[in-house]
């Protein structure tokens, strides 16, 4: 049986089913019963148990696309950070996509210290190791736009169902948006008024995550600044 | 612990600069949204909780009985010491002051001393053998930028509310602090100056200039931070933003 | 100060209060900008930060786990926190202090969940008037609930002890200097485990019990304190419309 109500804010320790359920986050077993481990929310769907946490680090996982920030380089790539407590590597070769021969070339002139770099995750081994690949299309390195970050768990209601969100941002400033599953963020814009209308947006999103009818408030609250442009 | 500055975020403000404008917003010659809060905490004689934008520092001043120093037996001794406490930032580390701690309790303290806000004369106890110690601690709580102003408003706010009746067997009516110095510290960007760098700008910025000046516009205490450099020209567009900026200030003191 | 003759007159404390009466709690979760997740908390004349960074990348590399995070604990007094100046820095009772506590939260915390790295907390007395190590740690558990640091429970803390022949809960200052004993303690309050245990003075078997069984009492009206605080701050969020 459950014993809080779907949407429910929960805190750690808190009992929330007893019985035969499943948990796919935020939550943990003793016996037959369950509990939540982080403070979040409840979203519960027949047998499964997910508590979306309100707060957290982003945590690497294979498939995930992030935006990282060079802090260190060694012989043969590059470490990034990714806004977690684990930094993420990429070889030269993922990044270009051929053969380097590191004794004639100086891989400086393809990143350095401080670039932002758009990369998806690889892979993740057991000893929490991270591989990067940034060499197909729409990867590589950031020029330009402006960067935001946000908790990495609102991320999902930032790209939407199917990028409904994302989409819909887009659309209703003229900015283009990368966003990264580790809560990075990149805004490119011709209209410094409609990257900040963005900006704004994206935090709007971040408070109100869970609410309804958001898409169309964000789509709205752009347009409004839109039209007030005058360009 | 380092601090990240992505190009991304760097050529941003390094952009907006040209433009004369601000990551937050905010002109060239506009302070962060100031609040002071006096008398937090009890054992202290004098305390002050100073938020500039999300920046907060705590100040606390206690009065103690102390050994003057040699060279001036019939003076108060007055301490100030900076705890950058590792809560207040994940660059800060525990373990003893370093460099940034210590200049800026350097810094705060020459504000204080050298506009002879206090007057130490009147601290003898027992001249040669007893004085009043005035300890300034300056507790960080978090770090979003321009701690040496931030600090410095709330030490000296601090001292402007020092209670001592429960001072054992102190005898002055009132504590004899009479001038208000402000410290402003000015950031430059791209050639251009602004003032109450927040944490991207300072993490940006080229150099630093603080200059602290008192009621009547002179300047007490001067520091340049960073391995920029300033021309004599900036220096007095410093000079001409730090005196308005601190009247400005010195109204939250009251 | 003179130690003052009695220190429970007609059945009450010299502030007042009732033997099992704790001091006024005021719980403030996510004060600060920069930390993963903080905490305020005021127990009587006591004012205690603490924040949480982490999970982080733990240095120095060389004491990294390789399966497991690491938790660490740094309580702190400031200068200006007690009635003498305190001179900045560790002293042995700090130090003391910090093991003991991040012996009391660590049993709680899904450390396996975060290899090789570090969750640091930090517990910062800004105003002491004893019972600060259970304040702190009151303070850090929310603080790392915070953080969104997967935990089995909160820990709620509480100090009691025995004044004038009488167990009391949440001794003040006064009580702290003149009393006879004093037994700070911390629990996993869902399953009544008690994480932190310390105790000096004088009781006999049946005082201990007493006195536990006041702390546990003590510390159900914490947690309490804790989840509402918790509550507080993120309901804003997700009620939004």
């Amino acid at each position: 049986m459950i014993h809080i109500q779907n949407r429910e804010l929960v805190v750690p320790g808190q009992l929330i089913a007893e019985g035969g359920y499943s948990i796919r986050e935020g939550a943990f077993r003793e016996g037959d019963k369950f509990y939540a481990s982080v403070v979040g929310l409840a979203d519960l769907h027949g047998q499964d148990i997910r508590i979306i946490p309100l707060q957290g680090r982003y945590i690497p996982k294979r498939g995930d696309a992030v935006i990282g920030v060079v802090i260190d380089t060694h012989h043969s790539g590059w470490i990034l950070d990714l806004n977690s407590p684990y930094v993420g590597n990429l070889f030269v070769s993922d990044l270009l996509h051929r053969k380097v021969d590191l004794l004639t070339e100086d891989i400086d002139q393809y990143l350095s210290m401080g670039d932002v770099v758009i990369a998806e995750v690889k892979d993740v081994n057991e000893l929490m190791r991270v591989q990067l690949e940034a060499g197909e299309v729409g990867m590589g390195r950031v020029t330009g736009g402006k960067m935001v970050e946000l908790v990495p768990t609102k991320i999902p209601r930032v790209i939407g169902k199917k990028g409904s969100m994302i989409a819909t941002i887009q659309n209703a400033s003229g900015c283009r948006i990368k966003a990264g599953q580790n809560g990075r963020i990149m805004i490119w814009g011709k209209d410094p008024r409609m990257v900040n209308a963005v900006v704004e947006a994206l935090l709007m999103i971040e408070r109100e995550a869970h609410t309804s009818g958001l898409t169309d408030r964000v789509r709205l609250m752009l347009e409004k600044v839109k039209s007030e442009g005058g360009t | 612990m380092y601090e990240i500055v992505s190009s991304v975020k760097r050529d941003y403000i390094v952009d907006l600069a040209r433009q004369k404008k601000r990551i937050d917003a905010r002109t060239l010659d506009q302070y962060r949204q100031a609040s002071i809060e006096t008398g937090l905490v009890k054992p202290a004689q004098g305390s002050a909780l100073v938020k500039l934008g999300s920046t907060q520092v705590l100040v606390g001043v206690k009065i103690e009985r102390a050994e003057p120093f040699p060279d001036t037996p019939n003076s108060g001794v007055l301490m100030v010491n900076a705890e950058l406490v590792p809560l207040a930032s994940p660059t800060f580390e525990p373990g003893r002051p370093d460099e940034n701690a210590i200049e800026l309790a350097r810094v705060v303290d020459r504000g204080i001393r050298e506009s002879e806000a206090i007057d130490l004369e009147k601290l003898a106890i027992t001249p040669g053998e007893e004085v009043w110690a005035i300890f300034v601690d300056i507790h960080v709580l978090d770090h979003d930028g321009n701690l040496i102003d931030a600090s410095a408003l709330a030490a000296i706010a601090a001292l402007w509310r020092m209670k001592t009746d429960e001072v054992k067997d102190w005898v002055l009516p009132e504590f004899p602090i009479s001038k208000k110095p402000i410290t402003v510290t000015i950031a430059k960007i791209n050639g251009e100056l602004m003032v109450d760098p927040c944490l991207d700008e300072e993490n940006v910025m080229d150099a630093r200039i603080t200059i602290t000046t008192t009621e009547d516009g002179s300047i007490c205490a001067m520091q340049k931070g960073g391995i920029g450099q300033f021309t004599p020209e900036e220096l007095e567009a410093a000079y001409e933003l730090a005196h308005s900026r601190a009247v400005e200030l010195r109204k939250h003191i009251g | 100060m003179e130690k003052p003759e009695k220190l429970i007159i007609d059945g009450r404390r010299l502030d007042g209060r009732l033997p099992d009466e704790m001091r006024p709690l005021k719980i403030q979760a996510g004060v600060l900008k920069r930390a993963d997740g903080s905490a305020y908390v005021e127990l009587g004349e006591n004012k205690v930060l603490a924040a949480v960074y982490g999970p982080r990348e733990m240095h120095p590399r060389h004491l990294q786990q390789p399966d497991t995070a690491v938790l660490r604990c740094r309580y702190n007094m400031a200068p200006f926190s007690v009635e003498d100046r305190k001179r900045p820095g560790p002293d042995r009772r700090s130090v003391e202090i910090s093991k003991v506590s991040r012996e009391a939260i660590e049993p709680v915390v899904f450390l396996e969940l975060y290899p090789r790295s570090a969750i640091d907390v930090f517990i910062e007395i800004l105003q002491a008037n004893a019972g600060t190590r259970t304040t702190g740690i009151t303070a850090a558990s929310v603080a790392l609930a915070d953080a969104g640091v997967p935990m089995r429970d909160l820990i709620s803390a509480v100090a009691v002890g025995k004044v004038d022949g009488t167990v009391v809960l949440d001794l003040n200052k006064m009580e702290d200097n003149w009393g006879t004993s004093d037994m700070p303690i911390a629990l996993m309050p869902r399953k009544k485990l008690i994480t932190l245990l310390q105790m000096d003075g004088n009781f006999t078997p049946e005082e201990f019990k007493q006195a536990l069984a006041l702390g546990f009492r003590g510390c159900e009206q914490i947690y309490e304190a804790q989840k509402q605080a918790l509550r507080e701050k993120y309901s804003i969020k997700s009620e939004g419309e």
